[in-house]
């Protein structure tokens, strides 16, 4: 989707359970889409997926759980150690095998 | 850190920056509170870590955020980034929350330079993943130096779009397409504005400029573009539109929307200062003097939050309102404050002059009519378009009334993304004026935050309970 036109230092992280390297010194948000990773979270209204939109903390749509709180992606730096739960499978079981 | 400062500047864009060196400058204890992790709002995105290609590429305009950020550096403002404010009083206190705790602080002043954000448009699909704000595909770019390496649409109306089609040209990515909702004959109204303009033809000649790329590019660029769709069902896979009576249809795999910018309000809405509706721009902003200062003694509004008129008139608007501070703090007397403003006041003058050009070329035409029922427009609580209508048809005309029922507006956004369409489809559909529509409350917090931060939070000496923090505001 995008491509990132100088890489920057990785930082590891835990996404979705599973350990992931992601571009660091830019926000969470825009770390997932250098890496191309567009859905941030399943609306609870529609169940549909989402992406970020605004980035800049207005739409919320890429509110998703960092270190254990919901934040806005965009606005939250990402760091080395960062446990990032999108929590976009589809249902409750693929989520329980995928964190195992 | 202490909890009483001088005056407390909410916002490190252009307005925020300049307020707060000015102030500090003066001798003055200045915290500046800021949501982004790294200072320069939007407009200076990431300006103290931009790399010589972006400077190159984003030329004088963003470069000019150095200086401005430099100044700030040596002032000795006081700065807190990731600060996100989540109530402001009209007696000064101020709540945020920065790294999991919120804290009570006061100042003797508020600056709140908010800045703006991009007009959000609903229309069918503009919720689906892959379909972003234009000026959220240039943050991408300056805060993280990404690109669009996939097919892609850019549509809407302004001179931000076009600027953010000649950058992506410039980097030769894969536009099919530039869909102008501007219509192909000028309004009528423009030509008035013509002759003020010509006093600056520096900036008209960059608007030359830009449209010269655009249409020596292989892109192909329509104006008097109607009934924008995105195409898809779990990410964007194209865009339909109509010209006439011609319907378009391109492959995308990313849509940037665009449709001009208007105020960040919200805050002032909270805080109780009285609103005012711009009619040629189709938007609200707090009633401020020529200083910046709304209704109450301690509260100003700087920059574009106060009204969009661009990153220098922003930087000029906030050193205002910091010299009327200075002067209320008795640092300045108000010969000097006068004497220090009267080249600020020229030089805004100046900046001002192609503004209702722009504004009457640029001139918003939102036609809630035209947008198909099942238009999601709050995306939060998914209530659509055709909601609103079945709603405002059962004899509601007023917008907060529309929300209880509808729940638009009540999700985490808090009607950030729905506020303005909601009430321009309630005008609309019922006939009554948008003032009479009316404006969503705003409450605190003016963000999510968690309620432990809230509990365990520091209120301060004069604070007696954290129930009281969310005593009923205005109205």
């Amino acid at each position: 989707m995008f491509k990132q036109q100088h890489p920057t230092k990785a930082v590891s992280v835990l996404l979705d359970g599973r350990p992931s390297s992601l571009p660091g010194g830019m926000s969470v948000a825009a770390a997932l889409l250098a890496t191309g990773e567009i859905v941030s979270r399943l609306s609870p209204s529609s169940g549909k997926p989402c992406s970020p939109h605004c980035l800049m903390g207005i739409c919320y749509e890429c509110l998703m759980e960092i270190d254990g709180y919901q934040r806005q992606a965009c606005m939250t730096e990402v760091q080395e150690g960062m446990v990032i739960n999108r929590n976009i499978l589809k249902n409750k079981e693929d989520q329980h095998e995928h964190a195992a | 850190m202490s909890m009483q400062h001088d005056a407390v500047v909410i916002g490190a864009g252009p307005a925020g920056l300049a307020a707060a060196s000015r102030l500090a400058e003066l001798g003055l204890d200045v915290l500046t509170l800021d949501e982004q992790f790294r200072l320069g709002g939007q407009i200076y995105r990431h300006i103290e870590k931009a790399s010589d290609q972006q400077f190159r590429f984003l030329g004088d305009d963003y470069a000019r955020g150095q200086i401005l950020a430099a100044r700030f550096r040596k002032s000795g403002a006081k700065y807190e980034s990731s600060a996100t404010v989540w109530q402001i009083e009209p007696d000064g206190s101020i709540c945020y929350s920065r790294h999991g705790k919120s804290k009570r602080i006061k100042g003797s002043y508020i600056i709140a330079a908010t800045g703006a954000m991009e007009r959000p448009v609903p229309l069918p699909g503009w919720n689906l993943p892959g379909v972003i704000g234009a000026g959220a595909a240039n943050n991408l770019a300056k805060e993280a130096g990404l690109q669009p390496d996939v097919p892609l649409v850019i549509a809407g109306s302004g001179p931000l779009l076009l600027l953010e089609a000649t950058q992506l040209i410039k980097k030769g990515a894969k536009i099919e397409a530039i869909l102008d909702t501007t219509p192909q004959i000028p309004p009528l109204s423009a030509a008035p504005k013509i002759p003020p303009a010509l006093l600056r033809t520096d900036f008209l000649l960059k608007g030359v400029a830009m449209m010269q790329m655009i249409r020596r590019s292989s892109v192909p660029y329509l104006k008097g573009v109607t009934d924008i769709r995105c195409l898809g069902s779990e990410q964007v896979t194209g865009v339909e539109a109509r010209q006439g009576d011609r319907t378009l249809t391109f492959d995308a795999k990313m849509v940037l929307l665009h449709f001009g910018v208007i105020p960040n309000t919200h805050i002032f809405r909270q805080a109780g200062c009285r609103m005012a509706w711009k009619n040629d721009q189709r938007y609200w902003h707090p009633v401020c003097d020529n200083w910046g200062r709304t209704n109450f003694e301690r509260i100003f509004a700087a920059g574009d939050g106060a009204a969009v008129y661009g990153a220098l008139a922003a930087e000029y608007k906030g050193e205002l309102a910091a010299l009327e501070t200075a002067r209320c703090l008795g640092i300045l007397p108000e010969y000097e404050r006068d004497a220090l403003a009267a080249p600020l006041r020229a030089a805004l003058k100046k900046d001002m002059y192609p503004r209702p050009l722009i504004d009457a070329l640029f001139s918003p035409h939102f036609d809630a009519t035209a947008l198909p029922d099942e238009t999601v427009l709050c995306r939060c609580e998914h209530v659509t378009v055709g909601d609103i209508r079945k709603v405002v048809a059962e004899g509601v005309h007023e917008v907060n009334e529309v929300k209880i029922i509808t729940r638009s507006g009540m999700g985490p956004c808090q009607g950030r993304m729905c506020g303005p369409a909601l009430a321009e489809i309630v005008a609309s559909e019922s006939g009554v004026s948008i003032q009479k529509a009316g404006l969503l409350n705003i409450r605190p917090p003016l963000k999510p935050i968690p309620l432990d931060e809230v509990a365990t939070m520091d209120l301060g000496p004069d604070g007696s309970g954290p129930a009281n923090l969310f005593k009923n505001q205005s109205k």
